[in-house]
């Protein structure tokens, strides 16, 4: 990395936080909601799959699905910097495609990584959740938030409205969660659910941080190998759409 | 500092560009004017790189923008015409990321910020959000984002749209300052007595070609002024010679006639026996050269 790279990086980096702390309320509201979603849902799960398993349930539900929630968190910054023309300034000047985004980027892979890190100790601390392997539950979150970050940037710089980037999150969150057995287990679902279940990167969360949770090594690299390749994906028709002005502030 | 060659861009049926040249010196700042459409804005979406030319060459201090955008890039400062500042960050916080992103950081990024900010009269609100700054204030802070990197290249588009008296000396001021300091400068206004306070050169623009480039006074030159007569009593604008008289109108009191050389039609109006009781001689100037491109299909080319 070159001198001016690593300024930019780091310039790129630090506005963004400063920005993202500046509005904080998806933010905060996407650290409170999974904490009392859990609180009203783990006795159900609880009731269902008995008490370990319906606690590891309840949390990888609650984990997964305001996750992929959080995805608005990316792609609405990346949009409201399209909206507000900043987008192109900064395409104007001699930052790359990829600072750029990663300067969009690591922050909220910050917040991102907080938020389940604050899931899982509220399921340890008060739920009783048994964490057997940390690092492999460490690389499970890694490569979820990876992904989370590609599918965010890809239909941030996608969507043209503040409303289509709503729609497709909260239908898209929706959807993907269930479709990943992470609302409900897989083994309730119907059979055609359960055939089309790994398409989604849901699934393959549900089964990483299983996996972890229960010590399962092999199974947890897996999915999270699994989870990379969607995320480098996605990262990379983000990249392509920004590197070709697909992204900007005129097209919206 | 800037050259492009034969540009040409294409949306569907519409050429933004159709075979658009331009120079801009080191020093020189050039005033791009013509009306909405004439490419303006689109040429310097492509030398910053944000639009890709069907044709033609630009380059920025002789690299190939085209083949070499980002080394291009290093060297532009551009203010857009539409303000694009992040509204809830601060003054300061907006000035320091564009700096970085023009390579300064530490010492050098700290003082250029402090400089600019003074010089477009934005110290006292460097720690408010933009989001809550007056639209003349909005103005200087957007180009002070384009100016605070020290960019030998300057896009300035539209800079001073909407903006208070106050703002437009500043930003004239600091634009002035750039050029004597060696940066070229590429404006474009409509707001025309601006480029005369800057003493720009012109270039101007219609359906995405430059049809005219030069100084001032060059392109104004063939361009009529204005002969302006008022007559006491009940004399009147009968005492013209028919040739004046056919090119008068009456506006209020006062007898107005375009005029190619005013001293010379004043001359042959009193030779005709008038006897004005006040009189007042206009040069062209550049709204009319700017009222001018809707009617003329050429224009003097200085």
């Amino acid at each position: 990395m070159s001198h001016e790279t690593a300024i930019r990086t780091r310039a790129l980096i630090r506005h963004n936080a400063v920005l993202l702390l500046r509005d904080p309320g998806a933010l905060i509201s996407r650290m409170i909601l999974p904490l009392a979603f859990l609180v009203l849902l783990h006795p159900l799960y609880e009731a269902a799959q008995g008490r370990s398993g319906g606690t590891t349930q309840a949390v990888i539900a609650t984990l997964v699905t305001f996750s992929l929630l959080a995805l608005s968190i990316v792609g609405g910054s990346i949009l409201t910097d399209r909206m507000g023309h900043t987008w192109d300034r900064v395409r104007a000047t001699a930052a790359r495609p990829a600072e750029a985004l990663a300067g969009k980027a690591l922050p909220i892979l910050a917040a991102l990584l907080a938020q389940q890190v604050l899931i899982i100790a509220f399921g340890v601390l008060v739920l009783g959740l048994r964490v057997t392997a940390l690092p492999l539950l460490g690389l499970a979150l890694l490569a979820w938030t990876l992904t989370l970050l590609g599918l965010g940037a890809m239909i941030g710089v996608l969507a043209r409205s503040l409303s289509e980037l709503s729609a497709a999150y909260d239908i898209g969150a929706m959807i993907l969660s269930s479709l990943g057995g992470a609302l409900v287990p897989l083994t309730a679902m119907p059979h055609w659910v359960r055939l089309i279940a790994p398409a989604s990167p849901g699934y393959w969360a549900v089964t990483a941080l299983q996996a972890a949770l229960h010590g399962n090594g092999g199974r947890t690299l897996l999915a999270c190998a699994v989870l990379a390749g969607f995320a480098a994906a996605a990262g990379l028709v983000a990249m392509s759409r920004v590197s070709r002005g697909g992204g900007r502030s005129a097209r919206l | 500092m800037l050259e492009a060659r034969g540009l040409v861009k294409r949306y569907g049926a519409r050429a933004a560009l159709d075979g658009f040249d331009l120079d801009v010196r080191a020093g020189e700042i050039t005033g791009l004017i013509g009306h909405n459409g004439a490419g303006k804005t689109t040429f310097m979406e492509v030398v910053t790189g944000l639009v890709r030319p069907d044709r033609g060459q630009v380059r920025v201090g002789g690299i190939d923008a085209r083949r070499r955008p980002r080394a291009a890039r290093r060297l532009l400062g551009i203010a857009p015409q539409e303000l694009a500042l992040y509204l809830t960050a601060t003054v300061r916080d907006n000035l320091r990321l564009f700096g970085a992103l023009a390579g300064l950081c530490g010492g050098p990024l700290r003082r250029a910020v402090d400089e600019i900010a003074e010089e477009l009269m934005l110290t006292d609100v460097l720690g408010q959000r933009a989001g809550l700054l007056s639209g003349g204030q909005r103005r200087r802070t957007q180009a002070a984002t384009a100016m605070v990197g020290g960019a030998p290249l300057l896009l300035l588009d539209e800079p001073t749209a909407g903006a208070d008296p106050q703002t437009r000396a500043a930003l004239l001021a600091a634009v002035r300052a750039r050029a004597a300091a060696g940066a070229a400068v590429l404006y474009t206004t409509h707001y025309l007595p601006e480029l005369a306070d800057l003493d720009a050169t012109l270039a101007v623009a219609r359906d995405g070609r430059i049809i005219a480039r030069g100084s001032q006074d060059g392109l104004t030159r063939g361009l009529p002024g204005e002969l302006r007569l008022r007559f006491d009593g009940d004399a009147s604008a009968g005492c013209l010679p028919p040739d004046l008289a056919a090119r008068a109108r009456l506006d209020g009191g006062e007898v107005r006639l375009a005029s190619i050389s005013p001293p010379a039609d004043l001359a042959a109006a009193l030779a005709a026996g008038c006897a004005p009781a006040w009189v007042d001689v206009r040069r062209p100037d550049l709204d009319d050269l700017y009222r001018s491109l809707s009617r003329s299909e050429v224009l003097h080319v200085a």
